[in-house]
């Protein structure tokens, strides 16, 4: 990967800038003992050495989270089209999908500006320090190296303990934790029914049941910060003690090597820069664990679904033949019926019974389903020929007239007020300045009706042959639903039209009545 | 409200005594690491000194201290390091437990109609990392004292090579902590609210897409919808990246102000070279104990930002609790001019929108009523809370349910009620049945969006739960909603029932015919007078104002 490389670049210079340092420190003690030698390079060395380290730590977080930033944007790319708008197993609810899209992603984006340069750095850092060091001091070197190994030791140790601590602790821990956010959401019915003695002692005990939790497992995982703490000290000390006992002639074996002090004091003024890469990978543990988390729930977002294409064949009515669905919480028995050219349909059944499954597996909107779905002549039913009047429509900021022709943007002006005015947004558009009126997403100063009109006129001016509406009436005031029953039978007489409903009336203004 | 007496009230004698211990071990941390590396400088130095003299001088330096020292202070540093993180952890997290709480039962005393709207997933989330920025301030707020405490050690040690260099390092620790707040201000302010605020914007419009996808795939918009939505997300990009390479610049900023500082010291130093060497690795070591600082500048903006929300919480008025009573004596309703006695059942009728729910929630006391309710002889906007609950059992459209098991939920409403009656409110809303099928009777969790219970389901448990709660006044918002006729007239024949055995009064309000059977008259609520109120900035606006609000 190329930023992979640059980042490795960047710690390189990060590296030579810590040697520059080191080279500093040691030139300048030994400088005083040496009288004769000036003063000046250390100066030079002791500034130039930060600002190298300087431009190498601002060019990782510039090339880490230009990196991150790049790996996310894709994700988006992928996700909000497939999520929002691609055919997909199973239907998410917006809250799963708003996880998976937004906080996911967040996750991966730490996780690659963070963890990732930690990782390269924890990689080739290391290396880089000791083989510095060698130059100096070779024995230094492989103390430092030598160190490495107990580490390991120690690190796989301490990780594994850490593990099972928070393995055996962090589901309790997210329901506990959960449980606040739960009651604060809930105030306004814990304070009508008088609950708050019994819901907030349960609250403050769940809160310190957290705390002491979190503790134990805490406890754990500190013990890995202190094996590298440790070693890491370890390091500096004997390196201290190895070129001090060398330098006084007083190593019980004849010294491998010749040192002199700006030798022996390079390799003690690096000697911390060892374990500095480790860490760095330490702190970012946790961006790790997240976005790793986060990662392969991502790449599980987006399955293969089978594509159904073959070709498709003209509208000329609607067969279902022993449509089942069975998904956790959804299960539709086989249902066979025909819907005609011009025909009305009602599909029923109580709420959450999958009534708006069944439309969006018609719809060819989900592939977890058996059964099939075809024209009246047994061809493949063509996506351009569906239009969907939803319970709640979409609505994107921008012109009344414009949300009404998103279906068709070549669609004239005149052709707009026409449908708008079938479906009776004549009022609206009479009072409110017309199709320029101006929309936000969430249709502020709309009624549910109105809102609900802007959809099936959407779906007629799209002039697709098949219209499938998700409750048409639900919510409405029986003057509304009764117009809106109205305008859906006359339409009924040009185009196929089936709706998911629990209104009796519309039932009965229906051809046939399909019970789930 | 500043930091002092928010946390003032959650200093237990335990969280105290962590934050000292903390605060200690971070002290012993923070000085021995200076020590470690300037013992490790002055012994090399003065070995080398020493044995560039001769074997008879190098004999006699003392070398068992220096190197003893040198180990002690490594095992100390590892251990003293383990107990600031432990117990600096445990402090916060003792501390947020008993903040959580207090908040709750703050929050929980407030009256419905003013209280600030935390329903929604954004103000919850929000909430949540306000108080993770506070843990995380209490977490490191031993390291700043200690870090203090292990600068001061750096100066003294500098001292050995001269007071020149003792003051220079002196003057330079001291500075450091303003530059890096004032950078850090300056750096992270303005993207950390950007990022806030795009964020909150990008899920809203996510949810808003998600929740229209059906329409979205039919008429083939996703390219238009990811348009619409990477335009906020570049927003956020932005605010992030600004945050990230802050970061960046002051880890740069700090590295290169440790070489200068080092320059200085060295330039300035006066003794011999040990002492040198000790002066110029303490000097290094000091500042590296300050970076305690550099976090606590690139977290202070979004630390102070929930303060002061979580303060803002926190000046909420403490009410005193009032349990409430089951049996109070009933008072009459004034819908309007319609005056309606104590056990009466009526409906209240109009097209959808008209605001039926509306006048439903302003008499349950929700919201800030903007019909012309009355109580007893007194308007319902005037009355106390406790006393409205004490009347009246709600069920609301929405039907909100807690996360825990179905029983939890009954409990809700009156706290110690036994099965049996769970059982006979379950019965009358024809919910027993399904209940006793469910895989663990009344123990059955209920998880996020009410599990395996139906809208239709769960809106006959939040009736059941109104029946338990045994107040003289019953509303009910759409109770039928989602039943099949045959199931839609039992549960009327059971509720019927109960309401002329227990007397009580019903509002009722229903789309569907066969409810109204229940009412003994209607009330068109076009009729009922509404009042033009003017909201305060914090308080719930009823449904027609927020839609009427744009971003």
């Amino acid at each position: 990967m190329i930023s992979d490389k640059r980042i490795h670049g960047f710690w390189m210079l990060d590296a030579a800038g810590a040697a520059v340092f080191a080279l500093g420190v040691a030139y300048g003690v030994s400088a005083l003992v040496a009288v004769q030698r000036p003063e000046w390079p250390a100066m030079v060395a002791l500034l130039l050495g930060p600002i190298l380290r300087g431009v190498g730590i601002l060019g990782v977080h510039w090339t880490a989270i230009d990196e991150a930033q790049r790996v996310a944007g894709g994700w988006r790319e992928r996700l909000f089209p497939g999520l929002l708008g691609r055919r997909t197993n199973k239907p998410l609810l917006a809250g799963e999908s708003a996880t998976l899209a937004i906080d996911h992603i967040a996750s991966v984006e730490a996780y690659i500006a963070r963890f990732r340069p930690a990782r390269v750095s924890a990689m080739i850092g290391p290396l880089i320090i000791a083989a510095i060091t060698a130059i100096a001091s070779w024995v230094s070197a492989l103390i430092m190296l030598g160190t490495m190994l107990p580490f390991a030791i120690g690190m796989i140790l301490a990780g594994t303990a850490a593990r099972r601590a928070s393995e055996r602790q962090l589901s309790a821990l997210e329901k506990l934790s959960g449980l606040f956010v739960d009651r604060v959401r809930n105030l306004p019915l814990i304070r009508h029914y008088g609950a708050e003695e019994r819901i907030g002692r349960q609250v403050s005990g769940a809160a310190r049941e957290v705390a002491e939790r979190t503790i134990v497992v805490l406890r754990a995982a500190f013990l890995s910060g202190a094996v590298l703490e440790f070693f890491a000290a370890l390091a500096v000390a004997l390196i201290a003690v190895y070129c001090g006992f060398a330098l006084l002639g007083m190593l019980p074996f004849t010294p491998p090597e010749h040192l002199t002090l700006e030798r022996a004091f390079f390799a003690l003024a690096m000697a911390p820069e060892f374990y500095l890469p480790m860490r760095r990978l330490a702190a970012a543990y946790h961006e790790k664990q997240l976005g790793e988390a986060a990662l392969q729930t991502l790449e599980q977002a987006l399955p293969e679904v089978p594509s159904t294409l073959s070709s498709v064949a003209r509208f000329d009515g609607l067969v279902v033949k022993d449509l089942t669905i069975d998904w956790p919480g959804v299960r539709i028995r086989p249902l066979t019926f025909d819907v005609a050219q011009h025909d009305l349909v009602a599909l029923t059944g109580p709420t959450g019974s999958g009534k708006t499954s069944t439309l969006a597996a018609i719809a060819g909107q989900v592939g977890d389903i058996d059964g099939c779905v075809t024209t009246a002549g047994g061809g493949a039913l063509d996506a351009a020929d569906i239009a969907w009047a939803a319970q709640r429509p979409l609505l994107l900021p921008g012109t009344l007239g414009e949300n009404i022709g998103l279906a068709v943007p070549d669609a004239s002006e005149t052709e707009i007020v026409m449908v708008a005015e079938r479906v009776g947004l004549g009022e609206v558009m009479a009072s409110r300045g017309g199709l320029a009126l101006a929309i936000d997403h969430r249709g502020s100063g709309l009624s549910g009706g109105e809102r609900r009109r802007i959809g099936l006129a959407r779906a007629l001016l799209s002039g697709r042959p098949l219209l499938l509406c998700d409750e048409p009436t639900a919510d409405l005031d029986a003057d509304s639903a009764a117009g809106i029953i109205a305008l859906l039978v006359e339409i009924a007489r040009e185009r196929a039209v089936l709706m998911a409903t629990h209104d009796p009336a519309l039932v009965a203004a229906a051809r046939l009545e399909v019970a789930l | 409200m500043s930091r002092r007496s928010l946390f003032g009230q959650d200093m237990t004698p335990q969280v105290r005594r962590y934050i000292g211990l903390a605060a200690l071990a971070a002290t012993v941390a923070a000085v021995s690491s200076i020590l470690l590396l300037a013992i490790s400088g002055w012994f090399l130095t003065a070995a080398a000194l020493a044995g560039a003299a001769g074997a008879a001088t190098a004999y006699g330096f003392n070398y068992l201290i220096p190197s003893a020292m040198i180990r002690l202070l490594a095992i100390l540093r590892t251990v003293s390091r383990y107990g600031e993180r432990l117990w600096s952890h445990q402090a916060a997290l003792f501390a947020m437990a008993g903040l959580r709480g207090r908040l709750f039962a703050r929050l929980v005393a407030q009256d419905n109609r003013n209280a600030p709207d935390l329903s929604g997933g954004d103000a919850s989330a929000r909430l949540i990392g306000d108080i993770a920025a506070l843990e995380d301030l209490i977490v490191r707020r031993p390291t700043l004292p200690a870090s203090m405490i292990g600068a001061a050690t750096g100066v003294i040690i500098a001292a050995f090579a001269g007071w020149q260099a003792a003051v220079v390092l002196l003057a330079l620790l001291v500075m450091l902590p303003t530059i890096l707040r004032k950078l850090g201000t300056r750096l992270t302010r303005t993207p950390a609210r950007d990022a806030a605020e795009a964020l909150g914007k990008l899920r809203d419009r996510y949810v808003e897409y998600a929740a229209a996808r059906a329409e979205i795939i039919a008429y083939g918009l996703a390219d238009r919808v990811t348009l619409e939505l990477n335009g906020i997300a570049a927003e956020l990009d932005r605010a992030n990246a600004q945050l990230f390479r802050g970061e960046g610049v002051i880890a740069a900023v700090l590295t290169i102000y440790t070489g200068g500082t080092a320059a200085l010291v060295l330039m300035s130093a006066t003794a011999s070279a040990p002492r040198v060497a000790l002066a110029l690795l303490a000097s290094v070591s000091a500042i590296e104990a300050m970076t305690a600082w550099a976090r606590t500048a690139l977290r202070q903006a979004r630390v102070e930002e929930g303060l002061r929300r979580l303060a803002s919480l926190e000046r909420l008025p403490a009410a005193p609790f009032a349990p409430s009573t089951r049996g109070s004596q009933a008072l009459a309703l004034t819908i309007g001019d319609e005056s309606v006695a104590p056990g009466t059942r009526i409906a209240i009728t109009g097209q959808s929108g008209s605001g039926k729910t509306l006048l439903l929630e302003s008499l349950a006391g929700w919201r800030t009523s903007v019909f012309e309710l009355s109580l007893g002889d007194r308007r319902v906007t005037d009355i106390p809370s406790a006393t409205i609950r004490d009347q009246i059992a709600l069920s609301p459209q929405d039907a909100p349910m807690i996360a825990g098991s179905i029983a939890d939920n009954l409990r809700v409403a009156r706290s110690g009620v036994d099965a049996n009656a769970m059982w006979q409110a379950l019965r009358i809303a024809c919910l027993d049945q399904r209940i006793l099928t469910a895989p663990e009777g009344l123990d059955t969790m209920l998880g996020e969006g009410g599990g395996i219970l139906s809208g239709g389901e769960l809106k006959r448990l939040s009736l059941a739960r109104a029946l338990l709660a045994e107040r003289p006044w019953l509303l009910l918002d759409e109770p039928t909603e989602g039943l099949d006729s045959k199931t839609e007239a039992l549960l009327i024949e059971r509720l019927r029932a109960w309401l002329e055995e227990s007397g009580t009064g019903l509002v009722l309000v229903s789309h569907r015919q066969a409810p109204l059977t229940l009412s003994e008259r209607m009330l068109a609520i076009g009729v009922v007078p509404r009042r033009q109120l003017v909201f305060p900035a914090n308080a719930m606006r009823p449904p027609a104002q927020q839609d009427g609000e744009s971003e």
